[in-house]
């Protein structure tokens, strides 16, 4: 239906003239959503989230990647072989046919006609000097979808049937409640008889009495349409309620695929497992086991290596991507604050290269015994793979790492963590 | 159910023109505002109603040219050549109102059409554009219109041309600052998802936005767009010697200020008085128009 390949979309960041930063918003991300099915995408503010929604009704252009729409397996299974082999020519043949940022002109009117998009916020999402009844009619007209009064009776019609009635046609978007308002967005959406709908955060700037209403409104309209969403969120219970499956976001990378059930019940990836725990249970007395994470979502400039959520990771292990300078932090710490006693005043740690630390002034031995006793806590400590004395230091390497792609599980989902890559070889 | 509507359209209105009313001064300013605008449109249509015969020309008395203080038979008395300061003033105003809308509103137009392409397309041409206005708003306006005056020739066109030139950039920036805005909203976004062409949405969506503050500038600049036209006729900027203007007459009696000086004061008061006038008005219709202040 709509796969999207290798999304990238860094932002522009001037610091100066000469500097010039990337945010990379979305940073690698491949995604299919079948026919008909509600896609969940979650993740925490900032994970990316809308702006892949934005980059999949092509509101916004990719840095790199591609979004191809209204394909089936066949086409997507020919696209990914061409990416593997590079074969150059067949993937032009193939964007040029399906993608949504290369069609014009009149493709693009009808390309236009199949997708839209609903905001989040009801109250900026509506043109406050326009009717409703030009509001909804705006899309048809642009696609030249209908026109006149075929337009004006399709209108009546939609809001009836997202359960306004046709007196708020004349009215203005001030005089209509933050519900009455997303559901005029929801008829606008819908006014083209679209096939494709991106939903993003639908009920996030709702009372949670309304919010009901509207998922309901959507679930009815998605079962009389078959329509395929793509429903953005961070709120898991409208997840579990909506969607058909679930991807779940973290800093501009997919992190697990796979149906709800699998992924909500029984969450693979450590992020999505602490994610699920953090959701308040409707049962007062249930004692939960809540992973609360330390530290906060990464810098989207300078994301740590590897697998982006290692320093949050609890279960991070050596391969994880610890970058010696993670290491010097928390080996100083140590130095510095908890062992002091025995270390002194004249120790002094540094960086030699991407994989080498040095430390003057201090004992091998007394080192690995800190480490080994650390190691449970801070998990950087792990990644320490040898120490050795020399003459006047002591010498640190560190492990290698690997970065970890989204590995497929038996029972389909897809998991973006070292923990499974075994289990990938296995299947 | 149209009734209905129609109600509440009539309630809509009904508010605005509440929150109008109730800023007394506002009210004062839309009177002296309306009565200008009548008296411009009677000169225009009746002038003879007034007792003029030609509303483009002012009527010399060469019996008694030295100015007279004010009397019955002359109300605000008379200036320089004989002339009857009333009669001159009335005729005036419709000179003055008319050239300083005409100005002001062409100078809104285009400025509007600039600012809103020029922030939505942003990038080098809103650069250009920028800078362009950097320049105009570098010179003074008065100098840069009697610049441009002089140098399109000494007719009331080039005067009209050069003010409006001079106006533009003003409007530019202005509607250029409230498009930045407008089209960071997400209703842009979401009709630019269900297909609408960029110049429409320019059209439809900016545009119909940007109109009330615009509206609003209008009315606050014609009172001042006025001033600067009568200071360029005060200064000789004015092609025919009978020309009944506010500049030039308060001009007229400026040799008699030390024994007449109802010559200079009333066409000088009848600038001041409008300026004034557009300004109490323009507030109150900010009012209406910013849901804010509405709601206080």
């Amino acid at each position: 239906m709509i796969a999207a390949f290798g999304i990238r979309k860094y932002f522009n960041v001037k610091q100066s003239m000469l500097s010039n930063l990337m945010l990379k918003a979305v940073d690698g991300v491949d995604l299919k959503i079948r026919k008909g099915e509600i896609f969940g995408l979650v993740g925490e503010s900032g994970s990316g989230k809308t702006t892949l929604g934005r980059i999949l009704v092509g509101l916004l252009e990719p840095t790199e990647g591609d979004v191809l729409f209204d394909v089936d397996e066949d086409v997507t299974s020919r696209y990914e072989n061409a990416l593997l082999k590079g074969d150059k020519e067949e993937l032009e043949a193939l964007s040029k046919k399906y993608s949504i940022f290369k069609k014009r002109g009149n493709n693009r009117k009808i390309l236009r006609r199949k997708m839209n998009i609903v905001f989040q916020d009801p109250y900026s999402s509506l043109d406050p000097r326009m009717r409703i009844i030009d509001i909804v009619k705006e899309p048809m007209i642009a696609t030249d979808y209908l026109k006149g009064e075929a337009a004006e009776k399709r209108v009546l019609d939609l809001l009836e049937e997202v359960g306004l009635g046709k007196s708020f046609a004349q009215r203005y978007p001030h005089e209509l409640s933050g519900g009455q308002r997303q559901r005029v967005a929801i008829a606008r959406a819908l006014a083209t008889e679209p096939e494709f709908v991106v939903l993003d955060e639908p009920t996030s700037a709702l009372d949670v009495s309304v919010q009901a209403q509207i998922l309901n409104l959507l679930k009815k309209l998605k079962q009389e349409r078959e329509l395929t969403m793509l429903l953005i969120t961070h709120n898991i219970a409208v997840v579990s309620y909506m969607a058909d499956r679930v991807g779940v976001m973290y800093a501009g990378k997919l992190m697990e695929v796979g149906d709800k059930i699998q992924v909500l019940k029984n969450p693979k990836h450590p992020y999505t497992v602490s994610l699920i725990s953090a959701v308040p249970q409707p049962k007062p007395r249930s004692i939960r086991q809540r992973i609360v994470l330390k530290g906060e979502p990464p810098n989207l400039i300078f994301l740590p290596r590897g697998c982006i959520f290692h320093p949050r990771c609890p279960f991070a292990f050596e391969e994880c991507g610890w970058s010696t300078d993670e290491i010097v932090d928390d080996l100083s710490y140590l130095i510095s604050s908890k062992y002091y006693e025995s270390f002194g005043e004249s120790v002094s740690i540094r960086t030699k290269d991407e994989n080498t630390i040095i430390i003057e002034n201090a004992k091998a031995e007394l080192i690995s015994e800190i480490v080994e006793k650390e190691k449970a806590n801070l998990k950087s400590l792990t990644a320490i793979k040898k120490i050795t004395q020399e003459v006047n230091y002591v010498e640190i390497k560190i492990h290698d790492f690997i970065t970890p792609e989204l590995y497929k599980l038996d029972d389909g989902r897809k998991v973006a963590c070292l923990l499974f890559r075994a289990e990938e070889k296995n299947a | 159910m149209e009734k209905r509507m129609e109600a509440k359209e009539i309630e809509g209105l009904r508010l605005s023109l509440v929150i109008f009313f109730s800023n007394k001064t506002a009210v004062v300013g839309l009177m002296i505002f309306m009565a200008y605008v009548i008296d411009a449109l009677l000169m225009q249509f009746a002038p003879s109603m007034l007792g003029v015969n030609n509303p483009n020309a002012l009527a010399f008395d060469y019996s008694n040219t030295i100015p007279q203080p004010p009397s019955p038979e002359h109300i605000l008395g008379t200036t320089y050549f004989g002339v009857d300061l009333l009669q001159a003033i009335m005729q005036a105003i419709r000179i003055d109102l008319g050239y300083s809308g005409l100005i002001v509103i062409s100078g809104a137009l285009i400025g509007a059409l600039f600012g809103i392409i020029s922030a939505y397309a942003g990038g080098w041409f809103d650069e250009i554009l920028m800078r362009i206005t950097d320049i105009f708003f570098g010179i003074p306006y008065l100098v840069l219109a009697l610049g441009v005056g002089f140098a399109l020739g000494r007719t009331i066109e080039s005067m009209i041309i050069a003010l409006i030139i001079v106006w533009w950039p003003l409007y530019e920036r202005y509607t250029r600052s409230l498009t930045l805005s407008i089209k960071e909203q997400t209703f842009i976004e979401a009709a630019k998802a269900s297909g609408v062409s960029d110049l429409k949405i320019m059209i439809k969506h900016i545009f119909p936005n940007t109109l009330p503050p615009v509206l609003v500038q209008i009315s606050l600049d014609l009172g001042v767009v006025m001033a600067i036209f009568a200071t360029l006729t005060f200064i000789g900027f004015l092609p025919t010697g009978n020309l009944p203007e506010l500049g030039y007459l308060t001009s007229l009696g400026l040799n008699y200020i030390q024994i007449a000086p109802w010559a200079t004061i009333f066409p000088g008061l009848a600038i001041t008085i409008f300026a004034l006038a557009v300004n109490l008005m323009g507030d109150g219709l900010r009012d209406v128009i910013d849901p804010r202040r509405r709601s206080s």
